[in-house]
């Protein structure tokens, strides 16, 4: 029996830990005020969305103020360090533009409790973004999670509470995926910190591990064939908190699945663990996109999308080269933008309620409303892959990475998946540009102007970043 | 700057004419000729310009980086008179505030593929000047079906040649090459030939080239006049364009390696399309096949390796964009006035449309060859600099497309414009005097090129030559070297 050492955590753990802690602490206070709000209207929803936004701002500061220095903290449970700050720092921006969106959807007295669930599963996120070892992962996913099936829940609508228990069961078993192969991963080494697991002997016992965990973990990032819940989740969720999870939920996991391919593995077996992996990203390019083909309804076309974009993610990550990793955050910061910006212009349209988003809406979109069709058209060409957004320059990126990395197999497999894809985003932009008779389309306004905020932000980040690809410079170190 | 002017000028300007209220889209019009004309000056102003700024360094070194070489000088003139005459036009109907901005946004992304020096920033180009034309395709119907197999079929080209350039970039360390005759690049034959494909595939989409050609007479047909004047004349020299100023300098071995199958692939488009256009009875179709003829005759002298034959193909380049773009506009003239475009029920229009006749026939006369003018200058030029190659029987062959030339561009115009007048179409008063003007240039541009075409390639044969070395060891190829897998990875890492 090893002697036991304990030390007790210091003043810095706590610091490190406190972007997540303010994420998690605020909806407290939310929560409190709106026991005094007697009056229901727009002043109770913008004072609980307003406190949201001002605790995440402050932890997005506070985040900004620790890059990149790396802190290891509760004896390397939570590393703090440019890696995790990134991560966190683009779940704090996805959350910020939820709040925006959701301000004018659901019940007046619902919105305190909407706006306090959105912030824990955030903090979720952030937690998984610095997790280190297993035990702080499966903490921050639940955290994650259990806020997402209030979330999914929260309408009146009986498809809302359908896609909230088939997500609760079904990511409920993802996590006894996940945890089972921390388990047998513990049982190989005796560890539950990633680094343990570098140096520990490989064994059939820890593959198997590995294996399980990755599996649970792709769920959560609904890879192929492991996202067949998530169209009917994304359509009967509200669109915020549909927004929120195609972002949200991908960023955090993302976060995982990177620090578990480049710092938790022994070197020489890593890649036998991890080709699965690849074959599931090359799977998730194809049917994400040709799943969307078929689509109609704008929630699900984008979920099979975002299936698709994390497929062109985690090509990055293959063969675990430092300038892959840094692209894959370069991308997921595009694709954040994108499609937080795609589904701000999708709330623009959409009325209180609305089950589904249909292909319909955006017909002729360019000439009754030509704003919102430009902005629309920008964030498809991005996601499309063209210029000039971070959609191009991202995707080439990455090309060049997994070509240099020696994964030419996937870029290629990338390129056939982003030429089906241009189907599908070019089907909008047709419907958005082409003549049609005005009397049968019936617009909607949103309740709030609110979104147009993040769409004139995404819009500009997507451009942005497209001519100036700012990558993390770094990353690398301070992900083990 | 001026590089970078003739770029983001158009574009933004095409951009805020947005801003101008449909009703009044005589004032789009003039704002896009006059831009266009703008342009023309400005090339002419200094055409060396070059300017340069930093983008990447990792994974491989990429900049913004536009500046003239001898050809792309000549092919933005090009694009300026075809812009211009395009905008002039116009009708004065709602729609043309949108097309007169797209022209626009056009003329902006094809000023850029040409411009780029960085094969990253050409690549972006490439993909960009796609999204115009198909907007204007989406915009006209309500199906979109053309449109889909424009963007389809360019699209794969984009992908196919984003990768070839990331794939390039990587082995090579940098992409800011095009036009640079000193640069030293290192590309494994394994990998050169795999690039060269992505590369060719693009190009030969975008010319197009047999059997990728499917996607073009629809486009030709469906898209106004206007536009296709510029889309024919320009955005189809862009893969011709690519094999001159990139393919024959970085990729020389591999484009030697590939002249069988390419010389297949353009004699069968010579011949296939000079025998559609003589059966055609779409006016537009006619000239729309006519010029897959004629760009499989540029592509032979772009794979001949002759100096010759590169000197023809700039000035059937050229040449081709003024003539096609004139063929274009006159047939728009004549779609204006009849309302139709059939063959077989126009005629006879050249009694009262004097004017739109002679347009007409001065065009016809140009695709088919008439010495004097620019068609004859290219096409001698390229047929000797086949001969003195020693491809006998391609030339021949050419030869023979070449006369099918003269049964089909008099077939289109004898179609329309002779023989009785047809009672129960339209009758409409001749060319105004902006069809005129726009027109004219046009021309004048290929009466002068078919007189002199020395300026066009005094440059040529210093943009064409091999930057690839001509040993063939290893150590001689530039600082990095990195040939296979490993060693590339080693370098990103």
């Amino acid at each position: 029996m090893p002697s036991v050492n304990i030390t007790y955590p210091s003043s810095a753990d706590y610091a490190a830990l406190l972007p997540a802690a303010i994420v998690a602490l605020v909806p407290l206070l939310v929560l409190f005020v709106d026991l005094f709000m007697r009056r229901n209207g727009m002043v109770r929803r913008a004072v609980a969305v307003g406190i949201a936004i001002v605790g995440l701002v402050a932890a997005g500061a506070v985040l900004a103020s620790q890059y990149p220095t790396s802190f290891p903290a509760f004896g390397g449970a939570f590393v703090e360090g440019g890696f995790s700050i990134v991560f966190s720092e683009i779940v704090v921006v996805a959350t910020v533009a939820t709040l925006l969106l959701s301000l004018g959807v659901g019940r007046d007295d619902q919105v305190a409790g909407t706006t306090a669930l959105l912030l824990w599963s955030a903090s979720g996120a952030m937690l998984m973004a610095g997790a280190a070892n297993l035990m702080m992962v499966f903490l921050g996913l639940e955290l994650l999670s259990l806020a997402l099936y209030c979330l999914c829940a929260m309408s009146a609508r009986s498809s809302a509470r359908e896609s909230a228990l088939k997500y609760l069961i079904l990511s409920s078993m993802a996590s006894g995926f996940l945890l089972y192969g921390a388990a047998l991963m513990f049982g190989a080494t005796g560890s539950v910190q990633f680094s343990a697991l570098v140096a520990a002997t490989p064994t059939p016992l820890l593959a198997i591990g590995a294996g399980l965990f990755l599996v649970g973990l792709a769920f959560k990032l609904s890879l192929v064939p492991f996202h067949i819940w998530t169209p009917d989740v994304y359509e009967g969720a509200p669109l915020p908190v549909t927004a929120f999870m195609s972002v949200v939920t991908k960023a955090g996991t993302l976060a995982v699945v990177a620090r578990f391919a480049y710092a938790s593995l022994p070197s020489d077996r890593a890649g036998a663990i991890l080709a699965p992996l690849w074959v599931l990203a090359a799977l998730s390019m194809l049917v994400g996109n040709l799943g969307a083909l078929a689509q109609t309804d704008m929630k699900r076309l984008l979920a099979y999308s975002g299936i698709a974009q994390v497929g062109y993610i985690i090509v990055a990550l293959a063969g675990q080269t430092a300038l892959g990793l840094r692209y894959a955050i370069l991308y997921l910061a595009g694709y954040t933008f994108m499609n937080l910006g795609a589904f701000a212009v999708v709330a623009l349209m959409a009325k209180e309620g609305d089950a589904v988003v249909g292909l319909g809406r955006f017909a002729g979109l360019a000439s009754r409303r030509p704003w919102l069709a430009a902005a629309m058209t920008l964030f498809l060409i991005g996601l499309a892959g063209l210029p000039p957004t971070i959609g191009f320059t991202g995707k080439i990126l990455i090309l060049a990475a997994s070509v240099g990395a020696g994964y030419a197999w996937l870029a290629g497999l990338l390129i056939v998946g982003t030429a089906i894809s241009a189907y599908v985003y070019f089907k909008i932009v047709r419907a958005m540009f082409a003549r049609v008779d005005p009397v049968h389309v019936h617009d909607e306004r949103a309740p709030t102007a609110l979104p147009w905020i993040v769409v004139g932000v995404c819009a500009a980040m997507t451009f942005a970043l497209g001519i100036f690809p700012l990558t993390p410079s770094n990353v690398l170190p301070l992900v083990k | 700057m001026i590089a970078g002017a003739l770029i983001l000028g158009p574009i933004v300007i095409g951009l805020l004419l947005y801003a101008v209220p449909r009703s009044s889209a005589n004032v789009a019009r003039v704002v896009a000729a006059v831009v266009a004309a703008a342009t023309f000056v400005l090339a002419l102003v200094d055409p060396t310009s070059d300017a340069s700024a930093h983008w990447l360094a990792r994974p491989f070194d990429a900049a913004f980086h536009v500046g003239f070489n001898g050809i792309s000088l000549w092919i933005v003139l090009l694009l300026s008179l075809a812009t211009f005459g395009a905008a002039l036009a116009l009708p004065n109907a709602p729609r043309s505030r949108d097309l007169a901005a797209q022209l626009l946004l056009l003329q902006g992304a094809m000023n850029g593929v040409f411009l780029a020096k960085d094969l990253l920033l050409f690549a972006l180009f490439w993909d960009l000047m796609l999204i115009p034309v198909f907007l204007v395709l989406v915009s006209g119907t309500a199906h979109g079906r053309v449109g889909w197999k424009y963007l389809l079929y360019n699209l794969v080209g984009g992908l196919a040649l984003l990768l070839a350039t990331a794939a390039f970039g990587i082995l090579a360390g940098t992409t800011d090459l095009v036009g640079n005759p000193t640069a030293h690049v290192a590309i494994g034959t394994t990998w050169g030939m795999w690039i060269f494909a992505g590369f060719a595939f693009a190009f030969l989409v975008k010319t197009p080239v047999f059997p990728f050609h499917t996607w073009m007479p629809d486009t030709y047909a469906e898209l106004p006049a206007p536009v296709v004047a510029v889309v024919s004349s320009v955005q189809s020299k862009a893969g011709l364009y690519g094999f001159l100023v990139i393919g024959l300098p970085l990729l020389g071995p591999e484009m030697s390696a590939a002249r069988p199958v390419v010389f297949v692939l353009g004699l069968i488009a010579l011949i296939y399309g000079a025998l559609a256009a003589l059966g055609e009875r779409d006016g537009k179709r006619v000239v729309a096949y006519s010029s897959l003829s004629h760009l499989g005759l540029i592509l032979l002298a772009v794979f001949s390796g002759s100096t010759l034959a590169y000197e023809g193909a700039v000035v059937y380049i050229v040449g081709h964009g003024l003539f096609s773009a004139a063929l274009f506009l006159a047939l728009g003239g004549v779609e204006l006035r009849e309302e139709t475009r059939d063959l077989a029920r126009l005629g006879g229009l050249g009694r009262r449309n004097p004017k739109l006749a002679g347009a007409l026939m001065l065009g016809a006369l140009a695709a088919l060859g008439l010495p004097g003018l620019a068609g004859f200058a290219g096409e001698i030029l390229i047929l000797t600099g086949l001969f003195k190659a020693g491809f006998f029987w391609p030339a021949i062959v050419a030869l023979l497309a070449i006369v099918l030339a003269s049964a089909y561009m008099l077939r289109l115009f004898q179609g329309i414009m002779n023989g009785p007048e047809v009672a129960d179409l339209p009758q409409r008063r001749d060319m105004t005097w902006s069809e005129g003007f726009a027109i004219a240039p046009l021309v004048a541009a290929f009466v002068w090129l078919g007189v002199d075409p020395g300026p066009v390639v005094a440059q040529t044969a210093t943009v064409t030559q091999s930057a690839v070395p001509t040993t063939t060891s290893q150590s001689v190829r530039g600082p990095r070297k990195p040939n296979t897998v490993s060693e590339i990875s080693s370098a990103v890492r």
